[in-house]
């Protein structure tokens, strides 16, 4: 898997591959890693597919009902925060990595990797793909990134780990979210 | 229960002086070998008297900067004019941690208290064991064996002078030793934070950069 979230002014832009394997053998070619688990509020999945779709199945129950409490869409934070306790508590259960990128308000994206750590960063990499990219990483991204550059910056990125990761191929699935919605 | 750390933090430094104590950490957490998360404060305030510097597991290290949050958060509300000691934090620390150590789910973490309180300085150290103690030079991880001489080296100096080291010389020394933690640890940084505690109270510095001097390269 290789799954990545960049900020950019006015959103987040979200990619994935879609390469789900069982050892060496591709079970799912065609998976969608990027999973809502709000209106504006996506998460990007890597690791254990059944520990982290329960994850998010918990949370996005976790957020309906809050939100419902709330009366107004749930923050960022709260939703990252979430993701969070889960995987923080049973840390010695799960394998999982998520990156839950959301802009109601203000775009941010947080990383949660394994071992339940929590951290904002102006954009994300995870799954076993991101260890190819970081040079590359490292070398292009700039701050400042219009929503456009954003989508390119990703695309690239991806499409450079899903060649040299075997656990990461298939498509690209890219979405902007934004105040206006997700595409 | 009794797991390996994921995301992790290196040496921690700390360094007693005439009228405070230093603490310093670079900003990385490794994944493995992996220098994952550039720009990760590992030093926490906790209150006007004490800061916390912690290596080894940054969720777990996460989860105590939420107790002691929390912790602070309650005796303020109390309105006493009480604060916790930095040798209060520390025994509660050590109780803390030897206690999950005694459930084999330990906090994997070594931890450096350091503050002022009632005019005397206090730096402690307490690890994932519950392992607790107290000197005037401490390091946590490959801290323990690289800037230790260095710093108790130093203090031996002093104490033949019958002094503490001035905060410019206790500064200096702290950046002499990250620096050779960054030529030899493997997985250090360059970039650091250090913490200033004093009567006045704490002052954060950083992100700051080490520089580095790679001239003897040329010798080869």
């Amino acid at each position: 898997t290789t799954i990545m979230a960049v900020e950019f002014d006015g959103g987040v832009v979200i990619g994935a591959d879609s390469r789900t394997t069982t050892g060496a053998y591709i079970a799912n070619r065609v998976t969608d890693k990027l999973t809502p688990v709000h209106d504006r509020i996506f998460c990007c999945r890597s690791g254990s597919a059944a520990d982290t779709q329960a994850v998010a199945d918990a949370v996005a129950y976790q957020l309906a009902f809050h939100s419902v409490e709330l009366e107004e869409p749930p923050r960022v934070r709260t939703a990252a925060r979430l993701f969070q306790q889960s995987c923080y508590r049973y840390r010695e259960e799960l394998s999982a990595g998520i990156i839950p990128p959301q802009p109601p308000c203000a775009p941010q994206v947080y990383v949660v990797p394994m071992g339940g750590l929590l951290l904002r960063q102006p954009f994300a990499v995870g799954g076993s793909g991101s260890s190819y990219i970081y040079g590359f990483l490292d070398a292009t991204f700039q701050p400042g990134m219009s929503r456009s550059q954003c989508q390119e910056f990703v695309a690239r990125a991806l499409a450079l780990a899903m060649v040299r990761d075997g656990s990461s191929g298939g498509v690209i699935r890219l979405a902007a979210i934004t105040e206006e919605g997700v595409e | 229960r009794a797991r390996s750390p994921m995301v992790t933090g290196t040496s921690v430094l700390g360094l007693r002086f005439s009228g405070g104590v230093l603490l310093a950490a670079d900003t990385v957490g490794s994944y493995g070998s992996l220098a994952r998360f550039r720009g990760i404060s590992r030093l926490l305030k906790v209150n006007d008297s004490t800061v916390l510097g912690a290596s080894g597991d940054l969720a777990d290290f996460q989860h105590l900067r939420q107790l002691l949050e929390q912790m602070v958060i309650d005796e303020e509300l109390l309105g006493d004019g009480h604060s916790y000691s930095p040798r209060a934090l520390h025994s509660w620390l050590t109780r803390v941690l030897y206690n999950r150590r005694s459930k084999i789910n330990p906090l994997w973490n070594t931890v450096l208290i350091a503050g002022v309180y009632g005019g005397e300085s206090f730096l402690g150290y307490v690890d994932m064991l519950g392992v607790a103690y107290e000197a005037p030079s401490l390091a946590t991880g490959f801290g323990a064996y690289l800037a230790q001489p260095l710093l108790r080296a130093e203090l031996e100096r002093d104490r033949d002078r019958d002094r503490l080291p001035t905060r410019e010389e206790a500064r200096e020394l702290l950046e002499r030793c990250l620096r050779v933690l960054y030529y030899r640890d493997a997985r250090s940084f360059n970039r650091y934070e250090v913490a200033t505690v004093t009567e006045k109270g704490v002052e954060l510095e950083g992100p700051l950069t080490l520089e580095a001097n790679w001239d003897i390269a040329h010798l080869v």
